[in-house]
């Protein structure tokens, strides 16, 4: 897989598994550089087990990752290290340190990584939070800050490191429309300006169509549909039908009892 | 008969994955306190003395009156006894020796337990809700580098400090119940104690503390990655922190008294 390419992520054959139980099935994608790629889905669907593989908080059952033509699967824990450096995360809940300042957070990875000087990190923490839209707000802790701004702080303290790809882990998810388009936006705008390659999670379809370039669209472990926005939105599978028209399931229907399976309620 | 032997099964695997956890916790800990410094990646020196001083100086004026209480009461309940045979200026051998060799130690440790163990507990067990441990590891930093070993290095240089400190106030304690309520002369104290205690004492006493300090930081820890959850997870674990980490130490408490009544 060393052919140097415009594919940042390769995932071949993947498959999780939590103890017996199958989460994640011959799951195979390419995430092109530069793109902003969507993994959509129902509750239970399993995307947010796959991101947690993509960035090494779990480990396949079987299947390989090669993120920048290096299979991330086989990395000892000290070489994942260097290509976490060139990653970035934003988690659903924000995950920043509460017990740190928003500035602290920031440069929590430049301090560890980096033998830059105490001003020029401070500089550039400066210039990651006006990024985002939070100049000025380096001295506040976590507590004092909003949903929507935690949320941009998360992504200014993933931005810190410069990194070549993002993740977001539901990034609008608990917010309200005006500020959830504010981070679409955010993305976007990220995308745009550094060219970076951005891997959303979401089930959020107003916000997919504002950020996706490509989709792929998990429905109980499995792929069923992948392609750029317009080809996915077209797809004539049933359960991307269902999804997109959002039609309930019917009651007691395959799709409950797939999910009381994953959850040991059967 | 098949549940009886299916649950004593199942209780003996929980058992052993448990201790392996344990294992690979200390083995974790000790490669980045020892192994990793070595290969040039230094220890977090701020993080641990922010750590000690909340550990030691955060805990005295507690530590502090509780021990002195205790030795007033040691005082007091030697007295009762030795009265009776006119051997009250025995108080200060009693007093002296039994708080350096078990109850300084052991207060100065379950103290800890309940106000740093439980802590470090909670606070591990809300990063681990909020996704902040998992932050860690994507940023490429090892949480036991940087959340375990400071706590560790600083527990266990705490412990020891506030255990020594806890030491001379207990005896103050006694000294100022048995001169003041009891009438016994202060000249007369001192010189007692100080012929009654003897070095291995002191170092029962401190190596009874420095294990103290691994027990309650490695429950600490353990119990803080057992969170499972959200708050309710936090709060179940943290009480089991407390219990588990004061039923180790009155074991190791039991071990080193035996060991240095026999050595």
């Amino acid at each position: 897989m060393s052919e140097a390419n415009d594919d940042i992520i390769q995932v071949r054959d993947l498959v999780v598994k939590y103890g017996d139980r199958t989460v994640l099935e011959d799951i195979s994608f390419d995430v092109r550089r530069g793109e902003t790629f969507v993994i959509l889905g129902g509750s239970g669907c399993g995307k947010s087990t796959l991101l947690r593989n993509l960035v090494g908080l779990m480990r396949p059952y079987s299947g390989k990752i090669f993120i920048n033509g290096q299979d991330f699967t086989a990395m000892s824990d000290e070489a994942r290290v260097e290509v976490r450096k060139k990653m970035g995360m934003c988690f659903q809940g924000s995950a920043l340190f509460n017990s740190m300042t928003v500035g602290d957070n920031v440069a929590l990875p430049l301090r560890e990584h980096t033998p830059l000087e105490p001003s020029t990190i401070d500089i550039m923490t400066k210039i990651k939070l006006e990024l985002v839209g939070l100049g000025g707000f380096e001295s506040y802790t976590p507590a004092e800050l909003s949903g929507g701004m935690k949320k941009r702080a998360g992504l200014a303290r993933a931005m810190a490191m410069d990194p070549e790809v993002i993740f977001y882990d539901e990034p609008s998810a608990g917010l309200d429309p005006i500020v959830a388009a504010g981070i679409d936006a955010l993305i976007r705008k990220m995308q745009n300006t550094f060219n970076l390659t951005s891997v959303v999670v979401t089930h959020e379809m107003a916000s997919v169509e504002l950020i996706a370039d490509r989709v792929c669209m998990l429905h109980r472990g499995r792929i069923v549909a992948l392609g750029l926005l317009k080809e996915v939105q077209a797809s004539q599978n049933p359960f991307v039908r269902q999804f997109y028209e959002r039609r309930p399931d019917e009651e007691g229907g395959e799709n409950a009892a797939y999910i009381r399976s994953l959850t040991g309620g059967e | 008969m098949t549940a009886v032997f299916g649950s004593a099964g199942r209780l003996a695997l929980n058992g052993m994955y448990g201790f392996a956890r344990v294992c690979v916790l200390v083995v974790d800990t000790l490669n980045w306190l020892v192994v990793a410094p070595l290969r040039g990646k230094g220890l977090r020196v701020r993080s641990t003395i922010e750590q000690f001083v909340e550990f030691s100086v955060h805990s005295m004026p507690i530590v502090g009156l509780i021990c002195f209480l205790i030795g007033a009461i040691m005082a007091m309940q030697a007295s009762y006894q030795l009265a009776r045979f006119g051997a009250t200026r025995y108080i200060a051998n009693l007093v002296g020796v039994a708080a350096m060799r078990e109850l300084a130690p052991l207060m100065t440790a379950i103290l800890l337990t309940g106000r740093s163990g439980s802590a470090i507990t909670a606070e591990i067990g809300t990063m681990k809700v909020s996704e902040e441990i998992d932050a860690l590891e994507v940023m490429g930093l090892n949480p036991t580098k940087f959340l375990i070993v400071p706590k560790f290095l600083g527990m266990l240089l705490a412990v020891p400090c506030v255990t020594v400190l806890a030491m001379f106030i207990m005896m103050v304690g006694g000294f100022f119940l048995s001169t003041v309520v009891l009438g016994i002369e202060p000249a007369l104290y001192l010189e007692q104690a100080a012929g009654a205690l003897v070095v291995k004492d002191l170092v029962t006493g401190i190596t009874k503390s420095i294990f103290f300090a691994l027990v309650i930081c490695w429950v600490g820890v353990y119990r803080g990655f057992q969170v499972e959850g959200g708050a309710e997870g936090v709060g179940r674990q943290t009480t089991s922190s407390v219990v588990t980490s004061i039923f180790f130490i009155i074991l190791v408490d039991l071990f080193f008294t035996t060991f240095f009544y026999f050595v």
